[in-house]
């Protein structure tokens, strides 16, 4: 990860500098005593570009002054609508265009120090890269950018700002890695081995397999993890941080973890099927989420709950038409072995609310195509049977940059799964599938505030964004620290 | 006659009590009881239909659940005594919703199947008819209104081409409502040339339809835009066979548009009010528009045509910037069978809603809810307008690929061609149709959008002093 330093405004010698400029805002102080040693040059640059410190633009210099390697004017837009995740984006920017570079110091006396935080966590997250199988890969096709220096009078304010930043930047971290992990190495036993991780940060994780939940009689689950040899497992991560003060509902993430789908014996087309290993993106968020959580010591108490599966065509494979008993208790006719995912949170889901009471519950998983031609892929779908917690999860979205937008529910969808044998059937028609799947879900939430994430066109991204670099993007650990942070701590 | 008798629970008349219990009918709101021969009168030939009604439920629902209880029968009576007006209405308004059926285009006499729809008539029992006022007659002019849209949208695309949709359009000069055509030859000197090539493949030549509601207030007209598709085979981008007949409804927006406008004329609505309908044929004809063509827009911004079946939103683009132009609007609200995406993303039961102006999709929504036709509102984004950036135009027309946010991207493409006129775009490619009959729906057009509009100029654009 990024190293990142803070330090008192001092006139840089060496390596890259970031010049950061608001709109119809002039140079001063560093910026114009940089301008000055640059001989008039940096202000030429910002003519000849036309840069007026329009959000999310940038001008890059060569050399412009003895000893320095480049120059980046980021813009920050205008200075009254800055927010954290401008000044993220920024940050984002500035790792992108000198990932060339091995250092990169940010004149950034112009912001708050928690601005000054959120620009190098900006800059951490796009920085992300996953190299462990890259064996042959030139030295000089490799990004250089090892740390960078922000420069603010606030100096140490900003270092403790950044702390808890730095945790939500390792649980993102955790949580593209494991996503972005093939499916022949990230297995649910591998995944389960993982999250054993956190106990380190002071998460309790327990682990069920498959005996287990035979006991319980999580029927749904298992059913969809009998087509393979990799046996399922359910990891529950508890994170006390309410400090005990009084006995408290805790707050509860639950995660589909299919770490392999392929469709099953309604086997997907084979173009695009390589996706699939994300299919755990849901669970991958959740111990994201409370690794992140649990190092910056979040004062909540919090569980994360996520059911890990392989999803398999074979002998022993579930079969479309099967009848399976939930841990709920209600029977599924399983018309489509490709709608998995909602078997497997219905277990861990009806499991969360026996065991712990949460105070509320949010379930995040890739769960239909449908969100996507819904939605597209700038908003996870969310669905709620709570006005509060949507409102709470808007918010935090817009806040985090991982946005949401509210889907409906309602009667007229939850009669499409009203099966002829069972209590219901595990799909509706194609039409809206989207909420058919999450009235599916509602009828494993059992009085309890509930929102659902459908996060199909969220998990992957095909090409770069501010602070995402393609590829796994951990959405949700941002949104739902976001959500802890600004509502549920003591 | 056979008679639908409203009852509520625990208030079950005696008479019917016995029988109520064998069948395990409480009067609870979806229950219905048909109960052969009336031991009241003691007339063995009448039908009575018990349906439950209580102060919460939704009459109209227990009406459609009536006629179609009933469905066999030529005549039904409603027997609303007793009954607050407003429910009497309701109950009646909702059996003749659902008794709705194709034109019949049959040698004969419709279909006398026992299962399909017979009833003719619908009368409405109370002790005092001349009190029934006001409320009546809207319902009756609403109920007008959606037949004449639900009747269009049904009608084969043989027999309803542009130039017969114009014609039937005219007959709503007869209820105040002028009417002004624009056609075919005359589309390009107009610069609606998006339409003149969606037009062009098909012998039927298009048409821009103006339809003008003068109404009272001394203020510019709320304008209505409809997609009138008479059919849509997609063009040169040709659809495949399956359910290809749907499409002679491709022309619901427009004929919903209208058929508000005959309910706004019916109830003399203060409110001045355009319709404007672009109408046309897509056809695969060698003079057809294709894929790679370059067309420059009423509004101006040139278009990179990329599928021929993503038409819709090139006739809308060009009759919204012809009324924003023309009329300079109140606010514009189009309504169209655009996507199939959007059935994908919300089905049968709710219209995807999208603007640029929070307070009108937050009337939209209310008048949705009010009048029984939901919509929810969906994101478009600056992301996606931005994808819709062509290599050789302004514009392109939409995406090409699999699991596109189609609707949303339809109306990011439609958000270039309004400007900051307050703008609502209705994508009702999803509650356009019933596939099958069931207690609540009859099969076929729903004229979804006639209610919800009328509504929303009810409750937002007639109030003289608040503009």
């Amino acid at each position: 990860m990024l190293e990142v330093a803070f330090s008192k405004p001092v006139p840089p010698k060496a390596g890259a500098v970031v010049l950061l400029l608001a709109e119809e805002e002039a140079m001063t102080g560093a910026a114009a005593a940089l301008n000055e040693a640059s001989g008039g040059a940096i202000a030429r640059a910002i003519e000849v570009a036309a840069f007026k410190g329009q959000k999310g633009k940038t001008v890059l210099l060569l050399a412009p002054v003895e000893g320095l390697t480049r120059l980046l004017l980021v813009g920050l837009g205008k200075r009254p609508d800055l927010t954290t995740l401008v000044v993220e984006e920024a940050g984002g920017a500035i790792a992108a265009a000198l990932s060339q570079e091995a250092g990169v110091t940010v004149l950034a006396d112009g912001l708050t120090p928690p601005e000054a935080a959120h620009l190098a966590l900006g800059a951490v997250l796009r920085a992300y890269r996953f190299d462990l199988y890259r064996t042959k890969e030139k030295p000089e096709d490799k990004p250089k950018l090892t740390g960078i220096t922000v420069q603010t009078e606030d100096h140490t304010k900003a270092r403790t700002a950044y702390a808890p930043l730095k945790a939500l930047a390792e649980g993102v971290y955790l949580a593209r890695n494991l996503v972005t992990e093939p499916a022949n190495v990230l297995t649910p036993g591998e995944m389960a081995e993982r999250c054993k991780a956190l106990t380190k940060l002071g998460v309790k994780v327990e682990i069920m397999g498959p005996k287990e939940m035979e006991k319980l009689g999580f029927g749904a689950l298992l059913g969809v993890a009998q087509g393979s040899v990799q046996e399922p497992r359910m990891v529950v991560m508890q994170w006390n941080g309410a400090g005990g003060r009084k006995p408290r509902k805790p707050l509860v993430f639950v995660g589909k973890g299919v770490t392999f789908d392929t469709g099953g014996i309604s086997i997907k087309p084979a173009s695009g099927m390589e996706d699939m290993k994300w299919d755990m993106a849901g669970a991958g968020a959740v111990v994201g989420l409370m690794a992140a959580l649990a190092g910056r010591k979040a004062r909540a108490d919090v569980v994360g709950l996520v059911g890990l599966v392989e999803n398999m065509p074979s002998g022993s494979a579930q079969r479309p038409g099967d009848v399976v008993t939930s841990y709920s208790g209600q029977t599924i006719e399983v018309l489509n072995t490709d709608a998995e995912g909602r078997l497997v949170l219905a277990d861990v889901l009806w499991y969360a609310q026996e065991k712990f009471d949460p105070a509320f519950m949010v379930n995040l998983a890739t769960l239909t195509g449908a969100i996507i031609v819904a939605l597209g892929q700038e908003h996870g779908g969310m669905f709620s049977n709570d006005e509060d917690l949507a409102q709470k999860l808007t918010s935090a979205g817009i806040a985090s940059g991982e946005k949401v937008w509210r889907m409906p529910l309602g009667d007229a969808y939850d009669k499409a799964i009203k099966s002829d044998i069972a209590d219901m059937k595990n799909i509706g028609g194609r039409h809206g599938s989207a909420i058919i799947a999450a009235q599916f879900i509602q009828r494993f939430v059992n009085n309890k505030p509930w929102a659902h994430l459908d996060i199909a066109g969220m998990a992957w991204s095909s090409k770069d964004a501010a602070c995402t670099p393609k590829g796994a993007t951990a959405y949700g650990v941002r949104l739902l620290d976001r959500l802890v942070r600004d509502h549920y701590e003591a | 006659m056979p008679l639908v008798l409203p009852v509520t629970e625990g208030a079950i008349p005696d008479p019917f009590a016995a029988a109520a219990r064998a069948a395990g009918f409480t009067a609870k709101p979806e229950q219905t009881l048909l109960v052969p021969g009336d031991p009241v009168s003691g007339n063995p030939h009448r039908e009575l239909l018990l349906v439950g009604l209580d102060g919460t439920s939704d009459a109209e629902a227990a009406g459609a659940r009536a006629a179609a209880g009933l469905a066999s029968c030529r005549e039904i009576a409603v027997d609303g005594r007793g009954l607050a007006r407003s429910l009497a209405v309701a109950l009646t308004l909702g059996a003749a919703r659902r008794a709705w059926r194709f034109p019949n285009h049959r040698q004969g006499p419709p279909d006398a199947d026992g299962d399909a729809m017979q009833i003719e008539q619908i009368s409405l029992i109370v002790d005092d008819p001349a009190h029934l006022g006001r409320r009546w007659r809207e319902a009756v002019g609403l109920l007008e209104a959606t037949v004449f849209a639900r009747n269009l949208i049904a009608e084969p695309a043989n027999l309803l081409t542009p130039r017969s949709l114009t014609q039937e359009l005219r007959h709503l000069e007869a209820a105040g409502i002028g009417v002004e055509v624009i056609p075919a030859k005359a589309l390009k000197g107009e610069g609606l040339n998006l339409l003149a090539a969606v037009g062009r493949g098909s012998v039927n030549p298009p048409a821009l339809v103006l339809l003008h509601w003068p109404g009272r207030l001394p203020l510019p007209p709320v304008v209505f835009v409809g997609k009138g598709m008479t059919f849509d085979t997609g063009g040169i981008s040709i659809k495949g066979a399956d359910r290809m007949w749907d499409m002679r409804g491709d022309m619901a927006g427009a004929a919903v548009c209208a058929g508000a406008m005959l309910a706004l004329a019916r109830r003399n609505s203060p409110a001045p009010v355009t319709a404007v309908l672009p109408l046309a044929e897509n056809m695969v004809g060698a003079a057809a528009y294709r894929p790679g063509d370059v067309i420059r827009s009423h509004h101006g911004l040139t278009v990179e045509i990329v599928d021929t079946d993503a038409e819709g939103r090139l006739i809308l683009a060009d009759a919204l910037s012809f009324a924003i132009a023309r009329f300079d609007p109140r606010a514009v609200i189009d309504l169209a069978t655009l996507t199939y995406s959007v059935f994908v993303a919300l089905g049968r039961e709710m219209a995807g809603l999208y603007a640029n102006d929070t307070v009108l999709a937050a009337s939209l929504a209310a008048a949705g809810l009010a009048a029984g036709e939901p919509v929810w509102r969906l994101p478009f984004t600056e992301g996606q307008r931005e994808q819709l950036a062509s290599d050789i135009a302004d514009i392109k027309q939409c995406l090409s690929g699999p699991l596109l946010p189609d609707a949303s991207l339809g109306a990011a493409f439609l958000s270039r061609f309004v400007g900051e006129t307050p703008w609502a775009h209705i994508d009702i490619g999803g509650t356009d149709l019933r596939d099958e009959a069931d207690e609540r729906h009859a099969a076929g057009p729903t004229g979804f959008g006639v209610r919800l509009l009328d509504r929303l100029i009810a409750l937002r654009y007639e109030d003289p002093d608040h503009p």
